[in-house]
């Protein structure tokens, strides 16, 4: 009788372990969580983390007459494309994961392409590179909005309100900083000025010599693709030297963080790139629970995962399925105006990319004023005004 | 801007990037000249000493003078600690003691990644304003770290050249064996050594940390400089790593304002080489004597 009982507790056990590993879909988090880059992993994963609760909270996400609950397995690439690739490895094959937030940099991304390609996991990167999304990566989106979408307004808008026309702009020599230094240049031209880009090794803090040289006949500072930090420290240490000139940051989150390292003073009248409005509700509201619950401000990209996200899961139940990652990719591509924290969201890059899996949501422009952030103008693809 | 004022600025700038880095080479070649460790971890009682720092000065609002002390004082005694528990064991054994020295690095960086986090911290300016002389101006921000640097190096110097436990130091530098048989007490000495290292490195951190930034991953880059310019300098000679330092400096600082960022990182590795193929001992360090 004792052996009866062993055997049908343990049968029960089995089948119980079975039906909750069936029940649930496990998200990948796929990014740098140790090194320079860590504060947009921890915005990722929170995004993920916020998703995944709201699901939860609900009794799961109804697909299909079921409900799922959301699981989150993360991975460090420690920002190295081989890295990466090894992680990426482990999320498809040892996990059986088919929903990756993430490659968070752009060689990571360029790197894992052909696996999740060929693995049909569906990913969103926050990989600024051109390379991150194309045809040959029908499973690849991108949830955030790069210098490939917001470099050519903004720049059109900066070229019009100041007289800078020989700009220079310094930029990590890694793959993301080279892509946005090309798109720079590009925009800059188009407006009718020249951007001189110069590269430095991520790590570096100290710029002054290099802005000693460059800021000789320059009339504009462009800071965009530099982490906030980075960004303040620059200006900073330009303002140092004497530089009084135009400072333009067309790319990032960087107002906050800026102002706290360069100085009310040093930051007056710089142009900045906003990513979202905290006019939006539930932007604000975003805003609030991330710092209610890690105690820390938020990285500006995190609440484009969280948009990234419900659309994903927006994908899975009117495709009706969490295992068939074509058909709910499919489906993925048709939507649009779906409601998000960020607004009504869809996609485009069809002409740019060949595809179109680049998140579709406004972005602004703010200028600092004794202090604080005041938005100058509202912007998408194509115009800012 | 003008050309004096380039060059003035350049080498004021390599300066004060020279003597942070003479300051990291000093602790890192005494602590290999006297424990025979090349010890990796160097760089993050840098940061450990800038994290400090910039949480009592910067967020705590304690008094400069009180932040600075604290700061290198806890530093120091995490030095210790860590001689204790894990150098003691590797003296003098060269290659196990750098592995070992790179775990502790590992250890000690993702600590602080855990403790305060990944995002960089500022700490508010200890001096503003410039200093002008003949129309060319000066951060005091950067003036301040010289000078600072320049009175530790000053004061390092007169405790090993002139007081008793800095004379114990060179003699154990010199032939630990002998130097106990003479009755030096090498187990008091290695320590000090060790800490008075990770004190100057800490210090560097604290100097630094108004001027940049303060972050778990700031100690990478001192410490493969403070290793390039002890190559440069002679492993275990002190007045090589001055020169070595100020060397660097002044080589990162002009080629990367006259030329550019990445050939200064070139030109660096390109003397290193130079001096490894022509003068392996380093400028002023002493040849190995063959067995």
């Amino acid at each position: 009788m004792k052996r009866f009982k062993l055997v049908a507790v343990l049968a029960a056990s089995v089948v119980c372990s079975a039906a909750q590993a069936e029940d649930s879909v496990t998200i990948g988090v796929h990014a740098s969580f140790s090194g320079a880059g860590a504060a947009f992993a921890e915005g990722m994963l929170a995004a993920t983390d916020f998703a995944a609760e709201d699901v939860n909270k609900d009794g799961g996400l109804e697909v299909g007459g079921k409900r799922y609950k959301i699981l989150i397995k993360q991975y460090d690439d420690r920002y190295r494309a081989a890295d990466a690739v090894t992680a990426m490895d482990r999320l498809m094959i040892q996990d059986g994961i088919h929903f990756v937030v993430g490659p968070m940099g752009s060689a990571a991304a360029v790197a894992t392409k052909d696996q999740t390609t060929s693995g049909k996991v569906i990913t969103m990167t926050l990989a600024f590179t051109p390379r991150a999304l194309g045809a040959d990566a029908p499973f690849a989106y991108r949830p955030v909005i790069t210098t490939g979408e917001f470099s050519d307004p903004q720049v059109a808008l900066l070229a019009k309100n100041t007289s800078a026309k020989q700009v220079v702009s310094l930029l990590p020599n890694d793959e993301t900083g080279q892509q946005i230094g090309v798109a720079n240049f590009n925009s800059y031209a188009k407006a009718g000025a020249k951007l001189q880009v110069e590269y430095f090794e991520r790590e570096r803090v100290d710029f002054v010599p290099i802005l000693t040289r460059i800021l000789m006949k320059a009339d504009g500072l462009e800071l965009g693709g530099n982490s906030p930090t980075t960004a303040g420290l620059i200006l900073k240490q330009a303002r140092e030297l004497g530089y009084r000139g135009p400072v333009f940051v067309t790319g990032g989150d960087v107002a906050a963080e800026m102002l706290k390292v360069a100085g009310k003073d040093a930051a007056e009248g710089v142009y900045v790139h906003l990513p979202i409005d905290i006019g939006l509700p539930d932007t604000a509201a975003y805003v609030t629970r991330f710092k209610a619950k890690y105690g820390q401000n938020m990285n500006g990209f995190s609440p484009f995962f969280y948009a990234g996200l419900q659309m994903l899961f927006t994908a899975m139940k009117k495709a009706g399925t969490v295992d068939d990652t074509t058909k709910i990719a499919t489906t993925l591509d048709g939507l649009s105006d779906v409601p998000t924290a960020m607004g009504k969201a869809g996609w485009t890059g069809q002409q740019k990319y060949g595809i179109k899996h680049q998140i579709d949501l406004p972005f602004y422009v703010g200028q600092i004023k004794d202090g604080v952030v005041t938005k100058v103008a509202t912007c998408d693809v194509n115009a800012c005004r | 801007m003008s050309m004096d004022f380039i060059l003035a600025q350049t080498v004021v700038n390599g300066l004060m990037v020279g003597m942070i880095y003479v300051l990291m080479a000093i602790g890192f070649t005494m602590v290999f000249g006297i424990m025979r460790i090349v010890n990796f971890a160097h760089g993050e009682f840098y940061m450990i000493g800038a994290f400090l720092f910039a949480i009592l000065y910067g967020s705590n609002g304690m008094p400069f003078a009180v932040s600075v002390l604290l700061a290198i004082g806890a530093t120091a005694l995490l030095g210790l600690l860590m001689e204790r528990v894990v150098f003691r064991r590797f003296r003098g054994n060269e290659l196990n003691g750098m592995i070992a020295s790179v775990g502790v690095a590992l250890i000690l960086q993702n600590s602080a990644l855990l403790l305060w986090g990944s995002s960089a911290r500022t700490v508010p300016p200890v001096v503003s304003g410039v200093l002008s002389v003949g129309g060319i101006v000066f951060p005091w921000s950067r003036l301040v770290v010289i000078i600072g640097a320049i009175v530790a190096v000053v004061s390092l110097n007169l405790l090993i050249g002139h007081t008793r436990i800095g004379r114990a130091m060179r003699a154990v530098a010199q032939d630990s064996e002998i130097a106990q048989v003479q009755g030096i007490r090498v187990d008091v000495i290695f320590p000090a050594a060790f800490v008075l290292g990770v004190s100057l490195a800490a210090f560097a951190g604290v100097l630094m940390a108004p001027v940049l930034s303060v972050s778990p991953f700031i100690g990478l880059a001192p410490t493969l400089k403070a290793f390039v310019i002890v190559v440069i300098g002679g492993l275990g000679s002190v007045p090589g790593a001055v020169v070595g330092g100020l060397l660097i400096g002044l080589i990162e600082s002009f080629a990367g304002t006259f030329v550019s960022a990445s050939l200064s990182e070139i030109l660096q590795f390109l003397v290193v080489i130079g001096v490894v193929l022509l003068r392996p001992q380093g400028l002023l360090g002493r040849k190995e004597r063959e067995a």
